[in-house]
């Protein structure tokens, strides 16, 4: 097997101030695949994901990049924030600019593209994220869900090949979700590697290929969605309940390889039997 | 300054290229520095006036806000000019006509500069503003903290707030003193999360390749030699009327 294009081996991470944060810490980010991060809130999750871009460095440990330890040095940051795009959960942590299209040019600029090929890319990225008429409004006029998605335009419009997310779908409405959910997709379809943290056990099941249940500052297991999901005590010790279709599925005695995925293909399921 | 805001990114000039409305604006400002007053302090105001009702399309009413505060400090400050002060034999005040004609014509300037100023603030975002700037050679650095100022007053502002909102709600507004006590509170607050966002805006900066200069595209926008020329000629003009008036009523 290739070497997986993201590694964190044996991570340990203290604050500043001794307190641990991330321990003993393994997990595999392998190409084309969508990775959910799942643990309960203020398990330390975002502390992991800003492993993953090198904003922070392992106290012990170290991350890899196709197999080859990462350096830390100017120059290599640059190259790996160019192939890891990290989207922090709160949009106004990232969105500085005074227009929508300005922010999103900020990366590109930064990778040193000609203003004609960053204005390409721009359009591109609005284009993905279906935001194209918002491109010269103000910034700080947008609502949140129009400014979460301004901020996952500025990552992608640097095209990156893993797309990193901290809670994508924190705060956002059935609609955003849904929105937003779509967007992922077709990315994905387009070849980017996804991962992203959640408690949503119901997002993780639905939607990720693989599922690493994060408890206590570090990876208990990392595997195939749903077999990850479908043990029961694992979930409870790191404070987290089966997903619901899941638990449905189970109960209605369907074997592993005909799980639904889907509400939707629950419900087709479900009138069959019935029907 | 929210109204301002809101003005300026959405009247009907705002695609328009920054130099056409910044040129005339800043030939209108020196005409009405170096020329007679009265003449052509009238006339520029009208000009300022009509460009941005009816011109940019924006309200009366904000044109009036905007200029409002700067017109009651001048009124405010015009009898001080009017009044001549001599210690000769004690105390004298005295109204000398030479001494109101210079109020009349100092708040009459001033308010006519001032409305070229309101014009353009009305009309033009900020978004245009940063790379004109850059280009007429300000300082990178000073261009950036403008730009981030300008984006942090809105979430500060909105912090402020909801966070006073939020103890209005519990009441923390209902005496005197419990006010004051609210208002202090917010304000560390508020320096605390200045603070807090500072460090993670960092973050999400770096994690766009953020290596100390903050780039962004320039809007495109197509500069019309017309429209630039036609303003031109009508401050050319009213530059012309106001010196012809003096003449004809020194």
């Amino acid at each position: 097997m290739t070497a997986p294009l993201l590694a964190v081996h044996g991570l340990e991470y203290r604050y500043p101030g001794g307190v641990v944060a991330l321990r003993d810490l393994h997990l595999q980010v392998q190409k084309g695949r969508k990775l959910a991060i799942l643990g309960a809130n203020g398990s330390g999750k975002t502390t992991l994901l800003l492993h993953l871009n090198g904003t922070f460095r392992p106290t012990v440990g170290e991350i890899r990049l196709d197999g080859q330890p990462a350096n830390y040095d100017r120059r290599s940051l640059i190259h790996w924030r160019r192939r890891v795009g990290l989207v922090l959960q709160e949009p106004d942590d990232q969105l500085f600019a005074a227009t929508v299209e300005q922010d999103v040019s900020f990366g590109p600029l930064n990778l040193g593209l000609s203003e004609a090929e960053t204005r390409e890319r721009v359009s591109e990225a609005l284009e993905a994220l279906r935001i194209a008429p918002l491109a010269q409004r103000a910034t700080h006029t947008l609502s949140f869900g129009q400014k979460k998605r301004a901020a996952i335009a500025g990552i992608l419009a640097m095209r990156p090949e893993v797309l990193v997310l901290d809670e994508p779908t924190a705060g956002l409405d059935f609609h955003g979700v849904t929105h937003l959910l779509g967007v992922l997709r077709q990315l994905h379809e387009a070849g980017a590697t996804l991962v992203f943290s959640t408690h949503d056990v119901e997002l993780a099941y639905s939607w990720a290929d693989e599922v690493a249940v994060f408890h206590e500052g570090t990876v208990r297991v990392q595997g195939e969605a749903t077999a990850v999901l479908g043990d029961r005590e694992l979930l409870q010790k790191a404070r987290l309940c089966p997903p619901l279709l899941l638990e449905v599925a189970q109960a209605l005695g369907l074997d592993a390889g005909a799980l639904p995925r889907s509400r939707e293909a629950l419900l087709a399921l479900l009138r069959e039997r019935v029907g | 300054m929210r109204a301002i805001d809101h003005h300026a990114w959405t009247n009907r000039w705002r695609d328009r290229h920054p130099a056409e409305k910044l040129s005339p604006a800043f030939v209108l400002l020196l005409l009405t520095l170096l020329l007679p007053p009265l003449t052509t302090g009238p006339l520029v105001l009208l000009l300022t006036l009509l460009a941005t009702v009816r011109g940019a399309g924006i309200p009366v009413r904000a044109f009036g806000s905007v200029m409002a505060v700067p017109a009651a400090f001048l009124l405010a400050g015009a009898p001080f000019l009017a009044v001549s002060v001599s210690f000769a034999d004690g105390l004298d005040l005295s109204l000398s006509p030479e001494g109101g004609r210079l109020a009349l014509e100092t708040t009459v300037r001033a308010l006519a500069a001032v409305s070229c100023l309101a014009f353009l603030s009305l009309t033009t975002p900020l978004a245009d503003w940063t790379p004109l700037l850059r280009r007429m050679g300000a300082p990178a650095s000073v261009v950036e903290l403008i730009l981030l100022m300008y984006r942090l007053i809105f979430v500060f502002a909105e912090r402020a707030l909801t966070g006073q909102r939020a103890q209005a709600a519990r009441l923390g507004y209902a005496r005197f003193d419990r006010s004051l006590y609210s208002t202090g509170l917010l304000a560390g607050n508020l320096f605390q999360r200045a603070l807090d966002r500072a460090r993670r805006l960092d973050i999400g900066l770096a994690a766009r390749g953020y290596t100390g200069e903050l780039r962004v595209l320039t809007p495109e926008r197509p500069l019309s030699w017309l429209r630039l020329a036609t303003a031109m000629l009508l401050v050319g003009l009213i530059g012309l009327m106001g010196g012809l008036l003096a003449r004809a009523w020194p």
